[in-house]
């Protein structure tokens, strides 16, 4: 069995045990809970260590597939590759996390833990799937159990709104996609119709879509896939979401399903329609500048801490956007290692904002200020976590953005020197700000403890120690990731030396680039422009 | 030494560091002896890397760090004269500063926060100096500023201290944008990020970067402008004094404000004509703004602030006359004497139980021999007084302006009368004349920790005009140039006589001037007699003010603006929500559960369908 399928299968499976087991076994159950999201990351971790993109004559690794309803063209099919495989273990990574910092909840234990099981099981399941029936229903399974988690276990006067608004919204950019998979299946002529990602992918590298068509399967797929990933305007969903659900499920929401959106971009909507995708490149980027700037800014107005995380979360996939806006290897690359990377960081964030809430009983920072000299630890650990916000090196999210900028330099100076002034400047006064209001300062707070017990300071540390290793060592994440987008660079036009058996994924070892090999000045001269 | 020597040199502050912050939180001696023990070895390190570069045998040492499609971006090593010598200054200047901080920190609570600080500080500043490309110089470019942010708002619970960290940061990223802009600009036309790769390419090709060539240089300077805190940028430097007085000497005086002219070094090779101008100019303003409000300030660490910004300004304009052996030099003897400055006023400041004040001191001559000395010492270093350091470096610069700018060269003597003036201002204040406070009375000479070091750099000071730091380094920047003697005490009156007679002629009148003024003085008597100019300069040309107004303009108007418009979209989203809630609500009203109710729109159903089937 490959280890893909114990990883989101496991923590599936003991939401199901939970449920069996009588509520007053509290222990047990937040035992066992615990006991897989360790498991299912420690797998994780030995995947990611494992992992060789050159070692399968495929390209993807631990991949799994049995026929499950051949008549539609559904199997079971699970893999990894470069795009996948730092999703997964930040995903795995995160839920234990989450599990771990949710020891404050008592009310319906039981149904709090088998609910938050369900959601990280089931996005790492969407990660893990390369069959678009699985890809969907599991993200499907992750949404709903968001619902409940705000509306039973949130906080704020505003939660059942937000409950409502958060479901609606990603429901309708849920469908959106839907009505796009459908349509990307149906294109297919009607005896060879399959689900399979691989295969399809082969398939239109091969026979290009019928122009008429794409033209309106991208945009949906854009805007349904940009919906769930709060891309601007659609982003207002996110702080208020973020803001209102309870701790655990704010870590797996902004950390690990907002990425679903994201991949399923770079692995599906870009690698099937990528003439489609060019000609979109510029209000990409457009819209993902208006995340990276304009809720930069709105960040900068917010007085309330979870409102200022939640706009600098949407801020940040932003960098993202840009990197997928660039159409280049180096752009993509960088998006790739952006979702990680904020992943951990989103997740960070708001495990220790909810610390603070249980604390303070409010996260107003104007009420703040001098915190840090009565909770050095969670202070230190937030304040880092605010510096790698603002693009602090060392950290993982530095080379993500960077090489986004690298990345889309040729495409739009313009486009580039917006998001360098959104990274260091926009994150900078907003990170600082919070940082001078809350922990710094005078003012005295006698009553409050910080977390001293080393086992309560695990998720805190293993989420930091994840942010800092692929801070210091990116090429874990880069080589893999590079491996994988190659071929979908290549697809953009794009010419690259070497890349490896990868590349027999997509059919395209006999396969010869569609465009003419353009020089850098004309791409850059008409940014997203047609290309043929 | 063998290659994992060499990476010691750059990790084992960070290791201390590290080590300190895990582990040793809680026992203060420990982790002071780490700190010190870490930047001592590195400093020996360095010492046996400037034995291999004698010899010729400096290794170049690169690992890859990263590399996507046509991005390579390396990790390495990279030894020449340059970066020995600087590595010599920072580590050398830094241990003698850690070692004074033993003492001076004492009995502080955070004692170990503030060594592991240090140390993450030193690992930081070396990263600089070792790297062999942009993108390693631009992280720890970064790592600079984040552990200048740390030290500045040492003591966090000081909202002054916390607001002068917060603007020493966001100042500094101001001017890494334009710095990153142009690394990405300089690769995207080369192709590489390795100084030594570019340079090449440039040397092959001087008209590669075409019509940006003047706007690469100008961004990467932008980097210089941020860190060694260059008009307009120069407004975080004062306030940086808010942190622990060996960080003023290490950080904002000795090492990483000099970090923009040893970057500007570095990368001399991409800078045009046209950028040379404007970095000469801009260093000339600064030197000139900031002794102009030197003259005018109280604060005994803030005076020496302004003086640290003026002669980086010297630097800089060195940089600008093509002449970065000279701004090396200028460095190296600054990083002595400002450093001994820095340590002599905090052992001042320490001996008045905290007191910044100059017009609360006066007659320390008396209670603090050592500290009168060594600071004397220091003060005509600085005034570039023959023969001590200070003169060989200046005459340097002000020999390079006499031939390239007159208008700068001026300039430069203006700014020497008035280092002059506003040193011995201050000099008189606190060591001479009647005491202004009590304090004084109860003053006493620091502990040995702190003035050994202070005798170490003043010697520095003295002799370091003849370590033959220009022959060292002259052979790297023009390898045609003639040997030059190790040894040549009168060679500045030799090469520019000008430039130097005119020098001792500035510090003659500017001693006269602030002997006249402030010898014996209660308080200050300038203000009385220009009121509306002392005014100015008390408010800093009113720097701070115009920034405040702009920052709120182009910043915080704007984001009020894009938040409203935010709250307008939800607003939005609200109303759809809304419309759909109100029609449910509308409709519910047919739902009564009355069975006549339903009988009669039942009929009135079927009526409308009967009109329109029978009219068609």
């Amino acid at each position: 069995m490959s280890p893909l399928t114990i990883i989101f299968l496991l923590p599936l499976l003991t939401a199901l045990v939970l449920a069996l087991i009588p509520r007053n076994f509290r222990f047990s159950i937040r035992g066992l809970a615990l006991l897989a999201g360790l498991v299912s990351m420690l797998i994780a971790v030995h995947a990611f260590c494992k992992f060789d993109g050159q070692a399968s004559p495929s390209g993807f690794r631990f991949e799994e597939r049995h026929a499950w309803a051949p008549g539609a063209g559904i199997s079971y099919h699970v893999g990894a590759d470069g795009l996948n495989l730092g999703l997964i273990l930040m995903g795995a990574v995160v839920l234990f996390a989450a599990l771990c910092v949710s020891w404050r909840i008592h009310t319906r234990e039981k149904e709090y833990y088998i609910l938050l099981l369900l959601m990280g099981g089931g996005i790492l399941g969407a990660f893990a799937s390369l069959d678009l029936f699985f890809f969907y229903i599991l993200h499907e399974l992750a949404l709903v159990p968001a619902f409940i988690l705000i509306g039973v276990w949130g906080v704020g006067k505003d939660k059942n709104y937000a409950a409502y608004q958060i479901t609606l919204y990603l429901s309708l950019g849920a469908l959106l996609v839907l009505a796009g998979l459908l349509a990307v299946y149906l294109q297919m002529p009607g005896a060879s119709r399959t689900f399979d990602i691989v295969e399809l992918t082969r398939y239109f590298s091969a026979h290009p879509m019928q122009s008429g068509a794409e033209h309106w399967i991208f945009p949906l797929l854009l805007i349904g896939f940009g919906i769930l990933v709060s891309l601007y305007p659609f982003h207002t969903w996110a702080p208020l979401g973020y803001g209102t659900a309870p701790t655990g499920a704010a870590m797996i929401h902004a950390g690990v399903l907002k990425k679903f959106g994201l991949y399923g971009l770079l692995r599906i909507a870009l690698p099937l329609m990528p003439d489609e995708a060019q000609r979109w490149a510029l209000i990409i980027a457009a819209l993902g500048l208006g995340n990276v700037v304009l809720c930069g800014a709105v960040a900068m107005r917010q007085r309330e801490l979870n409102m200022l995380l939640g706009n600098s979360s949407v801020a940040h996939v932003g960098f993202a956007f840009l990197g997928i806006a660039s159409m280049s290897l180096i752009g993509f690359t960088g998006a790739v290692v952006v979702m990680v990377a904020h992943g951990f960081l989103a997740a960070l964030n708001y495990a220790l904002s909810g610390y603070l809430r249980e604390e303070l009983k409010t996260l107003d920072m104007d009420q703040m200020g001098g915190l840090l000299s009565r909770l050095p630890f969670i202070g230190t650990v937030m304040i880092m976590a605010m510096m790698a916000a603002c693009g602090l090196p060392g950290f993982a999210g530095f080379f993500g953005e960077t090489l986004v900028f690298f990345g889309s330099w040729h495409r739009s100076e313009v486009v580039t020197v917006l998001a360098i002034w959104g990274a260091l400047i926009v994150a900078g006064v907003y990170m600082l700000r919070a940082i001078r209001s809350i922990w710094h300062g005078d003012k005295q707070w006698p009553g409050l403890s910080d977390v001293t017990n080393p086992w309560r300071r695990l998720p805190y540390g293993l989420l930091l120690a994840a942010l800092l290793v692929f801070g210091c060592f990116p090429r874990l994440l880069t080589d893999n990731i590079k491996a994988s987008v190659t071929p979908v660079a290549r697809l953009m036009g794009e010419e690259i030396a070497g890349g490896g058996s990868v590349l027999k994924v997509y059919g395209l070892n006999s396969f010869s680039p569609r465009h003419p090999v353009e020089d850098n000045a004309s791409g850059a001269a008409v940014p997203g422009g047609p290309h043929r | 030494m063998h290659e994992p020597l060499h990476w010691l040199i750059l990790f084992l502050p960070l290791l201390a560091a590290m080590v300190i912050t895990l582990f040793l939180q809680r026992y203060p001696r420990c982790s002071a002896a780490l700190s010190v023990g870490a930047v001592l070895a590195s400093f020996l390190l360095s010492v046996g890397v400037l034995a291999e570069f004698l010899d010729g045998r400096a290794p170049d040492i690169a690992l890859t760090w990263l590399q996507v499609g046509s991005l390579q971006i390396q990790f390495g090593l990279h030894f020449d004269a340059l970066s020995a010598l600087m590595l010599l200054v920072v580590t050398g200047v830094g241990s003698v500063i850690h070692i004074y901080s033993v003492g001076y920190m004492r009995g502080d609570p955070h004692y170990a926060r503030f060594f592991a600080e240090m140390s993450l500080f030193t690992f930081s500043m070396l990263g600089i100096v070792v790297s062999n490309n942009f993108f390693q110089m631009f992280v720890f470019w970064e790592l600079v500023g984040l552990s200048s942010y740390l030290l500045i708002g040492f003591w966090y619970q000081r909202p002054s201290a916390a607001d002068a960290a917060k603007k020493a940061f966001l100042t500094n990223r101001l001017g890494d944008v334009g710095f990153l802009i142009g690394i990405v600009l300089a690769w995207a036309v080369t192709g590489t990020l390795s100084f030594a790769g570019m340079k090449d390419q440039l040397l092959r090709d001087p008209t590669l970067f075409n019509t940006t060539a003047t706007v690469v240089g100008l961004l990467i300077f932008c980097g210089a402008v941020g860190k060694s805190a260059q008009f307009p940028l120069h407004v975080w430097l004062p306030d940086a004094m808010e942190g622990p007085t060996p960080v003023s000497a290490l950080i904002h005086a000795a090492t990483m404000v000099a970090a923009g002219v040893y970057m500007l070094c570095r990368v001399f090779f991409i800078f045009t004509h046209h950028d040379l101008l404007v970095i000469a100019w801009i260093g000339g303003i600064t030197a000139l703004l900031s002794a102009l409000i030197a003259v005018q300030q109280d604060d005994i660490k803030r005076i020496l602030a302004y003086s640290t910004l003026s002669q980086l300004g010297y630097m800089v304009m060195a940089v600008g006359f093509s002449a970065p052996p000279a701004a090396m030099f200028h460095l190296t003897t600054h990083a002595f004497f400002k450093a001994l400055l820095f340590l002599g006023a905090g052992s001042v400041i320490h001996a008045l139980s905290q007191e910044q004040n100059i017009w609360q001191m006066g007659r320390l001559r008396s209670k603090m021999p050592l500290t009168y000395w060594t600071f004397l010492a220091g003060t005509l270093a600085l005034c570039g007084l023959w023969p001590l350091s200070g003169a060989f470096s200046k005459d340097a610069i002000l020999a390079a302006a006499w031939e390239h700018n007159k208008a700068l060269f001026a300039l430069g003597e203006l700014v020497a009368f008035l280092t002059t003036f506003y040193m011995f201002r201050l000099f008189f204040v606190v060591f001479l004349g009647k005491p202004k406070s009590d304090l004084v009375g109860h003053a006493h000479e620091s502990p040995r920790i702190m003035t050994y070091p202070l005798v170490f750099l003043a010697a520095a000071s003295v002799v370091g005009g003849f370590m033959g730091i220009t022959q060292f380094i002259t052979p790297q920047f023009s390898p045609a140039s003639a040997r030059l003697p190790i040894f040549a005490p009168l060679e500045p009156f030799e090469t520019s006589p000008v430039a130097a007679l005119l020098g001792l002629a500035a510090i003659a009148i500017g001693f006269v001037a602030a002997y006249v003024y402030y010898a014996g003085a209660e308080s200050d008597p300038l203000p009385g007699k220009m009121k509306e100019v002392c005014n100015v300069l008390r408010h800093k040309f009113y720097f701070d003010e115009f920034y405040a107004g702009l920052v709120d303009v182009c910043q915080d108007k704007p984001a009020r603006a894009i938040n409203l418009c935010d709250i307008g979209l939800k607003l939005l989203v609200r109303l759809t929500h809304g419309t759909a809630e109100w029609t449910g609500r509308v409709l519910r009203l047919v739902q009564t559960g009355n069975l006549q109710t339903y009988t009669l729109l039942l009929a009135a159903g079927a009526a409308l369908v009967l009109y329109f089937m029978l009219t068609r």
